[in-house]
Parts: C-alpha cells; sequence; structure tokens
C-alpha cells in the first residue's frame, strides 16, 4: 500500500496540462498498463513508463469529452473492481486482474469500457514506439538504403 | 542626399527579380544565374537552409514527444493544415497555420501552402510525369478552357533538361501517353505489383502500370554529386528535408546552385505586395516589398520580373498590382485574371487483398512508392460521358500485421511477433478537372492579412464531370483488381476538398489570344512583357499529370525566351 503523502503533495509525476491525476491515480494506472504489458524476460510497462506516456498522450491528444471518460474511469476503477470481484486491483492477484481486464475488453458496454481501450491502445501505441522496443525487439531502420520488392520468405 | 538615394536605388536594382523560392522560382533562379544575371530572389517566409534547418531529419519516433501524432489542440487550431497528409509531428514546421495566413472559402477549400525558403519543394510527393500531346490538344479537341499555345515538342527539350538535373527514376515504358524522359534506374515493382501489371496488360489494350517516376536519385550521376547530392537512403521521410538530398527540393539543388554562382540574392521574410508598373516607360519596373520583420517598405527594381509564388498567390499578386493601366490587375484587360481555377480530384481510392506471391515480401521501403497507371480514357477520341479521365496510383504492401487483442504475456508476445498476413494492395484516382470560369479567385475590398495585402476570396468546387470519372475509375478498377484474382475488394469516397489535392492550377492561364488568355506561348503576360508567370498559375489545363516537373520545364524554357530577349535589349 502507499502512503497517501506518496508523491509530495499528492499530485502526478509528471506535468499535465488538463487532467487532474493524483499520485495513487498514478499508481493505478501504471499497475493496469503493467497488467496489459507485463515485464516478463524483457521489461514490461512500468519500467518503460508506457502509464506516464499514457498520461501524456490522453492529456495531449485527446478531446476534453475523452479526457472525462478516462478521469472518471480511472476514479471509478476501484469501486468498479470491488463491486465486480471483491477486491480493489491492487489486492488483486495477477490472474484476478487479467480476467478482469479481459472482461471488460469483451463487453462494449462496460462502464470502464471507454477508459480501458484507451489507456489500452495507447500502452500499445507507447510499447511499440518505445525506444527499447525499436532498438531490441522489433529493429527501426532510419536509413534502409535499400528496397526488394521480393525478398524471401 | 541624392547620392545616398541613388546608391540606394542602385543596391535594390537587379537584372532579374524572382518571385518565390518554391519548386519553380529555384529553377528561375538557378537558369537566370547561371547565365551571369544579378537575380533577387524573394521569399515571404523564412530562411531553410539544406540539412542544417531540417531539425527533424534524423529523429527515431520515439523522439517525437507524441510520436509524431498532431495534438488535438493543433487540429483544433488548424483543421485545413491537418487534414494534409503530410502535416505530422515531424514536418509541421514547413507548413503554414490556419489563423497565420487566413483566406475567404466561398466553398470548402483546402489550400495547403508552405512559407519558407523551399517553398513546398519539400514536402511534395515527388512524383514526374510528362504531359504528352494529348493533353495539350486536350482543351481545342474537347472544347473547354481555350488552346494551349504550346505543344509537346516545345516543351520536350526542356523536359530534358529539368529531368537531367533533378534526377528522375524511371523507366523507358514506351507509352505515348506518358513521354519517356531521361532517366536515372527505376524502382522496380514488387512481387504483386508485376503481378497486376501482367494482369492488366494480358487484359486490356492501352493500359499500363509502370514503376512511378519519382525525382529521386536512385542513381545519382556526376550533375548530381555536383549539387552535394547522394544516393536515395530510401527512408521515405522526405517531407522532413533530406540530409543526402536524396530527392529534389530548390533547397537541395537549385537554391545552392544559384548561390554558387555568386550572382543570387535570396531575401527571405519578403512579402511581395505588388509588381510596379511604369505608365510611361509601360512595362513592370520592379516589385514592391514588406518586410515581415520590420513592415518596411521596400521597393526592388529589374529588368524582367518572374512570379513563381505558388499558383493561387500569383494570382493575388497580379490582383494587386493595380495602375491606371491596369485598374484591374497586371495584365487584366479581359477580366480574365483568377478565373478557370483548376485542380486534380482525387477522390477516390480502392483497397484489397492477395493471397498469392506468399513466398515474396518487400524489403526496405520504394521512394517511388510503387506503381502508376496512365490515364487510358479518351485518349484518341472521346468514349465515354465524361469529359478527360483519370489516372491512378498502384501499390502492394505485405507488412506484418499485429494482433492487438487480449492483454498480458499473450497480448506482449503478440506484439513482439507480427503476422506476415496476405499482400494488401491499393491505389488513388488522380483525375483531371475542367477548369471553368465559375472556379476563381478574386481579392477582398476590405479585408487585409497582417501586412495589409487584400485576402483572397476562393471558389472552386467539384462539378458533375468530377463524379462521373470517380464512379468509371470505380468500376474499371474493381474490373482490373477482380481480373487480378484480388479479393476484399472495396471502393471508398474520398471525402476530401478541392486544395486538399495541393495541385491548385490556373487563373493567369496560357493562350494564343489575348482576349481569351493572360499569358502568351512563353508564358509572359500578353499586355506587359516583361512579366513571366511559370508556376501552376499559368495552367490552361490539368491533365492528371503531377504538374510540378511540367512547372519546372516551363520556366527553364521562359528564362531562355526572357535571357534572348534581354540581349536583343527588348527589355
Amino acid at each position: 500500500m502507499f502512503p497517501s503523502c506518496w508523491g509530495g503533495a499528492n499530485k502526478a509525476s509528471i506535468a499535465l496540462r488538463k487532467l487532474h491525476i493524483n499520485a495513487e491515480q498514478e499508481n493505478l494506472l501504471a499497475e493496469i498498463v503493467e497488467s496489459i504489458i507485463p515485464e516478463t524476460d524483457s521489461p514490461g510497462g512500468r519500467t518503460l513508463h508506457l502509464h506516464l506516456f499514457v498520461l501524456k498522450m490522453i492529456d495531449d491528444c485527446h478531446s476534453e469529452e475523452d479526457q472525462q471518460v478516462f478521469v472518471q474511469g480511472l476514479k471509478d476503477w476501484d469501486q468498479e473492481m470491488n463491486d465486480a470481484v471483491g477486491k480493489s486491483f491492487l489486492l488483486a492477484s495477477s490472474d484476478q486482474r487479467q480476467s478482469y481486464l479481459m472482461d471488460i475488453e469483451k463487453d462494449k458496454a462496460h462502464p470502464l469500457s471507454g477508459f480501458f481501450m484507451m489507456t489500452k491502445r495507447r500502452a500499445i501505441q507507447g510499447y511499440l514506439n518505445s525506444a527499447y522496443v525499436m532498438k531490441n525487439k522489433l529493429i527501426y531502420e532510419l536509413v534502409p538504403g535499400r528496397y526488394n520488392g521480393y525478398a524471401k520468405v | 542626399m541624392a547620392n545616398i538615394n541613388i546608391d540606394s536605388i542602385k543596391e535594390r536594382t537587379f537584372d532579374a527579380i524572382v518571385i518565390g523560392s518554391g519548386i519553380s522560382g529555384g529553377w528561375a533562379a538557378k537558369e537566370f544565374c547561371e547565365k551571369g544575371l544579378r537575380t533577387l530572389v524573394l521569399e515571404r517566409g523564412r530562411d531553410v537552409k539544406h540539412v542544417k534547418d531540417y531539425p527533424t531529419t534524423n529523429m527515431y519516433p520515439y523522439e517525437f514527444e507524441h510520436r509524431l501524432e498532431m495534438p488535438y489542440e493543433d487540429k483544433q487550431k488548424n483543421p485545413i493544415a491537418n487534414r494534409c497528409y503530410a502535416y505530422r509531428e515531424d514536418s509541421a514546421h514547413f507548413f503554414v497555420k490556419d489563423d497565420e495566413h487566413p483566406y475567404i472559402q466561398e466553398k470548402e477549400f483546402d489550400w495547403i501552402r508552405g512559407y519558407q525558403v523551399g517553398g513546398k519543394s519539400l514536402l511534395w510527393a515527388r512524383q514526374v510525369q510528362r504531359w504528352s500531346d494529348f493533353d495539350f490538344e486536350g482543351p481545342a479537341r474537347d472544347g473547354f478552357a481555350v488552346d494551349w499555345p504550346i505543344r509537346y515538342r516545345d516543351l520536350a527539350p526542356w523536359y530534358d533538361h529539368v529531368e537531367r538535373f533533378i534526377g528522375v527514376a524511371g523507366n523507358r515504358d514506351g507509352v505515348a501517353e506518358l513521354p519517356d524522359g531521361e532517366f536515372l534506374p527505376a524502382y522496380p515493382l514488387n512481387a504483386v505489383e508485376n503481378h497486376f501489371k501482367n494482369i492488366v496488360a494480358s487484359k486490356y489494350d492501352n493500359r499500363y502500370v509502370i514503376s512511378a517516376r519519382c525525382a529521386h536519385l536512385s542513381q545519382p550521376a556526376p550533375i548530381h554529386l555536383e549539387q552535394g547530392r547522394v544516393q536515395c537512403q530510401n527512408r521515405v521521410l522526405c517531407q522532413r528535408g533530406c540530409p543526402f538530398g536524396g530527392y529534389f527540393s530548390s533547397n537541395a539543388s537549385t537554391l545552392p546552385w544559384a548561390e554558387k554562382t555568386g550572382n543570387m540574392t535570396l531575401r527571405p521574410f519578403s512579402v511581395v505586395e505588388s509588381i510596379i508598373y511604369d505608365e510611361q516607360k509601360g512595362k513592370a519596373v520592379g516589385v514592391r516589398v514588406i518586410d515581415t520583420n520590420t513592415k518596411e517598405v521596400i521597393d526592388f527594381y529589374s529588368r524582367v520580373i518572374f512570379v513563381n509564388a505558388s499558383a493561387l498567390n500569383s494570382n493575388l499578386i497580379l490582383l494587386n498590382s493595380t495602375s491606371s493601366r491596369f485598374p484591374n490587375g497586371l495584365g487584366n484587360d479581359n477580366g480574365l485574371l483568377g478565373k478557370y481555377i483548376g485542380f486534380h480530384s482525387y477522390t477516390a481510392v480502392i483497397t484489397g487483398e492477395y493471397d498469392g506471391e506468399l513466398e515474396y515480401r518487400t524489403d526496405g521501403r520504394n521512394p517511388a512508392g510503387g506503381g502508376y497507371i496512365p490515364r487510358f480514357r479518351n485518349i484518341y477520341k472521346q468514349e465515354t460521358d465524361f469529359l478527360r479521365g483519370w489516372a491512378a496510383t498502384f501499390s502492394a504492401s505485405r507488412t506484418p500485421s499485429t494482433d492487438t487483442s487480449g492483454v498480458g504475456v499473450s497480448l506482449k508476445d503478440q506484439l513482439l511477433h507480427p503476422k506476415l498476413g496476405n499482400w494488401r494492395v491499393g491505389s488513388h484516382m488522380m483525375a483531371e478537372t475542367i477548369p471553368k470560369e465559375s472556379n476563381k479567385v478574386w481579392l477582398d475590398t476590405a479585408e487585409k492579412d497582417q501586412w495589409g495585402v487584400p485576402l483572397l476570396h476562393i471558389d472552386v468546387a467539384y462539378d458533375d464531370n468530377d463524379w462521373k470519372i470517380r464512379t468509371d475509375y470505380f468500376e474499371q478498377m474493381t474490373a482490373m483488381f477482380d481480373a487480378a484474382g484480388f479479393q476484399n475488394v472495396k471502393t471508398r469516397n474520398d471525402d476530401r476538398r478541392p486544395g486538399n489535392d495541393i495541385h491548385e492550377m490556373g487563373g493567369v492561364r496560357m493562350g494564343h489570344d489575348p482576349q481569351t488568355s493572360l499569358l502568351n506561348k512563353w508564358n509572359q503576360l500578353h499586355t506587359c512583357q516583361n512579366v513571366f508567370v511559370t508556376d501552376g498559375a499559368c495552367m490552361t489545363s490539368t491533365a492528371t499529370q503531377n504538374p510540378s516537373l511540367t512547372y519546372m520545364a516551363l520556366t527553364a524554357r521562359a528564362v531562355d525566351y526572357a535571357l534572348m530577349l534581354m540581349k536583343k535589349r527588348e527589355f
């Protein structure tokens, strides 16, 4: 558990222009994103700061309506999950988290659907466009220097 | 005092003034400077030096704050710029923002502009195709606009001249509708593009799929190395400016070439308010400029003036150049200045998939973008219920696709192991539009921009011919895609507004007759012959080809003619 004073003035750790997110919410988001893209033999969401990328993109690249859905989703998250699973996200096991996320993904009418889909989409974008993945996994070539229209598979 | 004024006037006097430093202005500058003329090149925007002023050119996607996406606020503030496919986080600094340079839309029109040294030559799609006589003879044969005062033979040597210098990758395809040129090796079609090419060749008599011809150095010649440009490295990040000079831009090519002669004076931050007409001399004597930093009004003088401000801005400058002799704008005795605007209709897209050639994929990136289908409708005679026709792109790609369903370890594994699926194929239409008197621009009588220059009204729209052409594109391309065995073929209307093709043309059209045109066959104003207009504004009709190559060829040809007249002391 995190003490309520975690994060100094209890603000998010990055400067946000529109979103009002506190440190607990930021931490919850980090846990959700880590559950979407977990650490395995390679870094996951938290290590790659994907939750901060999600915040940055929601803050800069989404409409106010989207931002409201996002902030409300983050606020409602624990209550919704408590009602459904009887546990908060932070106390839930890894399996419980995964299955809860899958429940939301499958149910377009789920009250957390809007929040979840936005978060997931931005987390994936941040992951695939991260320096880690582009340098180590799916190598991005700035200067290919070639084109072959008949490369053998 | 008198001496100071004389000196000052002397310092502001040149042999030639070129208004605009974009793709055609750069050519005018190069040709004049090479021939020893002291040339002033005026650019309304800031300077952009090759390589040095390409701040994003070597950035990786993760180095962009929003991974190349434009922020929501920018989209709200600049809807016009944001509708341009090339306006992204890596290139936004080369585009005009909507509110900085307003204009008045009578009907929805996206005016995409690049106000800096090099203009839109930094941003263009680099596709270059020659016109043929099937295009030049169009208006006369089909009874629209006016007859072009030139034919292919007039321009052919200038196409050669330009192509050799800029570097064009292409094949000599032997297609009469799309004359061959001076080519560097083409970027070959890929497995599925070739499959489509072969099917089309076997099923149709006069339809061709060729390697798209593009202004990239596939294999630089000595003339390109001399410009400091080297082989294209297949980055396909061209809109950032290319550190290799792999594609042609004014910044990488014509302007540094002109500068090397020592004859060019490049003056950025210089909005041209008007061209100065001398009633006694009966000709233009110079250009009135507003310095955008100091707001100072400065007159510059020269024997000859080339107007290359981009199509609609060239119209604006001429309309704003009034005198007792020309109360309605320079050269505008017939009232046609600003009228008969044309563009290209890019309103249709077709996509599909292909499950053949699966032993192949592509590797690297193709700067040419794939294939090109020259116009085949109404070539030799009128054969449809619409005038003219369409050209099209065709490209196939096989990039791995990612399954983003689920969460956790399985999702992560899917993300890191994208699967090679079927080929995806696609094409978009590039149709000729018919210039009409009702498609026009004019100056507002009250509203002015921050430099005191009147705002431009733009009144341009599609017409029934455009929709008939689109229907034909869908029918014919669907049949061709079906014949090639493509699956999941889908046609889609592209609802882009006129102007979003970024091929605005006309308003100062060329023609034989001063009664019905503004420019003669040498791009001189009929009634003010030391003023030449050689950008998109001069176009009598639009054809289907990407127009920049033709502007460059017309410019080089017109400079050559102007030099001849200057030698004969005609002006």
